[in-house]
């Protein structure tokens, strides 16, 4: 190659430009290490153990997409016939199916008490309350209900006590001859995805009001420390199983043939839809936003006693500390530099500020637990220059 | 060549370590109040010391809470009981939100006192600073008490303690228009007072030397004013040998205590002279025509304040003690007088009175960011601002006008907060803050 065919500005433009791509290929200095996570979610599950498992052990990403799809898709494809076989299905979802379901098995409701008792864990006892305060969702799916409600005024009004009484014999019917029941487009559709677990996910999207908002109010909640709810992962897979309550045949083996292959898919799931936060070193993720920075700033300075009259005030200290995931403060804080006085007045702020990052880290910074590697290590600079005595 | 440039250009960058940046925020908005401390009574480790230790850590209390600076938490509120020399129960004291705690003992025995006390930063859970005893004849109690206030003080803020420390001033008596003046000495809180003087003579503006072993004032005893020196000890006075003049008025030492700074009238001009006390050598450090008294030396003995009027009104100036240009540095309406250098040497300390009211205030060395700290009117006057010893704290009297009125001693803190009268037997004024003692 000949060089001296470049001329010196082709280099200064080659050089620069090739600078400028590694620069932003290299992602502006951001750390990403999410090794663990993809290595554990795509190597070990196929397709369609994968799904199964999820469905067996997250209801959250599974019943949401499955719950949506079949309320809006089913009446609107079936207007007459169809509609007075789901809108029954909607109106009655607590009254009457649930009722006809605990006749039919005696089972099912002791199954109930004993998601609750089972779970050493007070917290778990959260989640299954939520079902039964899945009776707030009620108001959820009573929506659908009115559009039937609707097109059955313009039909015979005796129908609709049927078919309450038929929604549940239709979800046991759907499982069972799901193959060959006359809503074949729809048990298509589940059918493949998974053969065995349809008629779990049949049944709950009868119940999906109560399934669809305990997956949604749970990602969205970035508390302080979530690391105390690293257990909540674990929980999440246990409505799942109250899920199965209904139909416990099918769903009681498969938690229990997959423990931790569930509990890492869970995992896998929560990380990747971004919704489950504390397993493992986080992704690098967006940076703190500038609300989540000035909380941070504000429970730092509430504890930030500044006497305005001391020489210290004067000085600006700039202090490091890591940061447990729980939003504490991990070892002990350290001076890193100073500015605005000599030895003796800078202890004498910095020991200020330290007071206040160990006083006010009781209960956890607020600080989002997705973020963790954003704030893993945190440089404070204390400045009291506008309080200082003027 | 050119590609595989580049290709190393690429293996370099990608190559390259991506180091996490720690999160870096600036804070500038912290909140201003007293840091709360819990004191249990030191423990008596001799059989009838309880009454000594209660009252130590009574006035170590009294110390450290009178400064504005740090508030006690009632005993009521403590959860476990301290034993002295043990590791404190933090979750216990963390819990009702104590930041530091202060433990001790206490021992009277053979005529002497001895106390020992331990400081902790509760939310680090160390010590802070090491244990200390100390001892005392049973009279310097209260020394005790103050010494432990001081080192609590002193590990806390980063800057030396003040509660360890005397005031000189004037303790007047009897009817205003024949008012008794006696040169007196008494602990920073007003307790221990003694008179230094007979009260046969009108003295004015006691000021402590940078040891507290002597008293320069003024005194008419000669008929006319002239500058006495008294020995703190003994209670000895002796008139000091200053440049000729009428009159001789408003003295102060120097920081090395060897030379007094004062003003003199001579032939109806008064200026700023200075005397060696040994040699008896005179050096005038201004000349003008107009009116200036009041001189206070800066910390490192370069540059005097004083007052003036040679602007028309009477104002602050500045100039260093080998001579020059006076420097201006008040500007403000009113008038300006009695300017005192802090000890910290960033600021002056003043008297102003403006539109019928008088305030004692703080500005810088250069005039900037006046601060009036008091203010006083409807027939008070404040005036006569002297500084604690470590430039923290101002007292200054304030005087009650009309026929059964008088001075009152105050103290200030600089931030303008803690505005609290020192208690004193009858009128006091022209209180002069002494170093802290050994």
């Amino acid at each position: 190659m000949n060089l001296q065919r470049y001329s010196i500005g082709t280099w200064v433009s080659g050089v620069g430009h090739t600078g400028l791509i590694l620069w932003l290929i290299v992602g502006w200095g951001m750390n990403n290490t999410p090794m663990d996570f993809e290595v554990t979610q795509v190597s070990v599950v196929s397709g369609a153990e994968y799904e199964a498992m999820v469905a067996a052990t997250s209801p959250n990403p599974v019943a949401e997409p499955i719950g949506e799809m079949v309320t809006p898709d089913v009446p609107v494809d079936t207007p007459a016939p169809v509609v007075e076989e789901v809108a029954p299905v909607t109106p009655a979802p607590t009254p009457a199916p649930e009722a006809p379901v605990e006749d039919t098995p005696p089972p099912p409701p002791p199954a109930r008490p004993e998601p609750v008792a089972p779970p050493a864990d007070t917290v778990v006892e959260p989640t299954p309350p939520e079902q039964p305060a899945g009776a707030p969702d009620m108001p959820v799916s009573d929506r659908p209900v009115e559009r039937p409600a609707d097109r059955v005024a313009s039909t015979p009004t005796p129908p609709p006590p049927p078919e309450a009484e038929v929604s549940p014999q239709a979800q046991t019917a759907v499982v069972e001859d799901a193959p060959t029941e006359t809503t074949d487009p729809v048990i298509e559709e589940q059918t493949p995805t998974a053969p065995e677990e349809t008629a779990t996910r049949i049944v709950s999207p009868d119940e999906k009001p109560s399934s669809a908002p305990t997956s949604t109010p749970r990602p969205p909640s970035r508390p302080s420390a979530l690391v105390p709810p690293t257990p909540a992962p674990t929980q999440t897979p246990e409505p799942e199983t109250q899920t199965a309550q209904t139909p416990a045949p099918a769903e009681t083996p498969a938690p229990s043939t997959t423990d931790t292959e569930a509990a890492n898919i869970a995992a896998a799931l929560a990380a990747a839809s971004g919704a489950a936060v504390n397993q493992g070193p986080a992704t690098s993720g967006p940076p703190l936003t500038g609300g989540e920075e000035d909380g941070f700033r504000r429970a730092v300075s509430s504890c930030w006693v500044v006497d305005n009259g001391a020489q210290w005030a004067s000085v600006t200290v700039t202090v490091g500390f890591s940061m447990t995931q729980e939003g504490k403060v991990a070892g002990d804080v350290e001076l890193l530099n100073f500015t605005g006085g000599d030895q003796a007045t800078a202890r004498a702020a910095f020991e200020a500020a330290r007071r206040a990052i160990l006083r006010c880290q009781s209960s956890g910074y607020p600080l989002p637990a997705d973020k963790y590697e954003h704030w893993k290590d945190v440089e404070l600079t204390f400045d009291p220059s506008t309080m200082r005595l003027r | 060549m050119f590609k595989k440039f580049m290709a190393l250009l690429l293996v370099v960058f990608l190559g390259a370590p991506v180091v996490a940046e720690p999160l870096r925020l600036t804070i500038t908005d912290g909140v201003i109040e007293p840091l709360p401390y819990a004191i249990p009574t030191f423990q008596a480790e001799i059989a009838g010391s309880e009454d000594m230790a209660a009252n130590i850590t009574r006035v170590i209390a009294e110390d450290l809470s009178g400064t504005g600076l740090f508030r006690q938490i009632p005993s009521s509120a403590f959860i476990s009981q301290h034993i002295f020399d043990t590791t404190p129960a933090y979750p216990d004291w963390r819990a009702i939100n104590t930041q530091a705690l202060i433990t001790g003992a206490v021992a009277v025995q053979g005529g002497q006192v001895v106390v020992k006390f331990r400081l902790y930063d509760v939310f680090t859970g160390a010590e802070m600073g090491e244990g200390q005893q100390l001892v005392a004849g049973v009279d310097g109690w209260r020394r005790l008490a103050h010494k432990v206030a001081d080192q609590v003080y002193s590990r806390i803020t980063g800057e030396s303690g003040y509660f360890d420390s005397r005031v000189i001033y004037v303790a007047e008596s009897g009817p205003k228009d024949n008012r008794r003046k006696v040169i007196s000495i008494m602990d920073y809180d007003g307790q221990n007072t003694q008179s230094l003087t007979q009260g046969n003579s009108l003295v004015l503006a006691p000021r402590f030397s940078p040891t507290g072993d002597r008293v320069l004032y003024t005194s008419y005893e000669s008929g006319s004013p002239r500058i006495y020196m008294l020995n703190v000890s003994s209670a000895v006075a002796q008139p000091i040998t200053t440049a000729p003049g009428n009159m001789a008025f408003s003295p102060r030492f120097s920081r090395d205590g060897q030379r007094v700074i004062y003003s003199l009238e001579t032939g109806g001009n008064t200026d700023i002279w200075m005397t060696d006390i040994a040699t008896g050598q005179h050096s005038r450090l201004t000349n003008a025509p107009s009116i200036e008294t009041g001189p206070s030396l800066s910390p490192d003995g370069s540059q005097i304040v004083f007052e003036s009027d040679r602007s028309g009104t009477q104002q602050l100036y500045v100039m260093p003690v080998s001579g020059g240009e006076p420097r201006r540095i008040s500007f403000g309406e009113g008038r300006y007088g009695t300017p005192v250098w802090s000890p910290r040497g960033d600021l002056v300390a003043f008297t102003k009175q403006n539109a019928g009211r008088f305030h004692i205030g703080v500005m810088r060395t250069d005039g900037s960011e006046e601060r009036l700290l008091s203010s006083a009117s409807g027939g008070f006057l404040d005036e006569g601002p002297t500084w604690a010893p470590n430039g923290r704290v101002i007292m200054f009297f304030r005087e009650a006008l009309g026929a059964g009125g008088g001075p009152s001693l105050y103290s200030v803190d600089i931030s303008g907060r803690n505005l609290r009268q020192v208690p004193s037997n009858g009128f006091a004024s022209d209180p002069s803050w002494g170093p802290l003692l050994r």
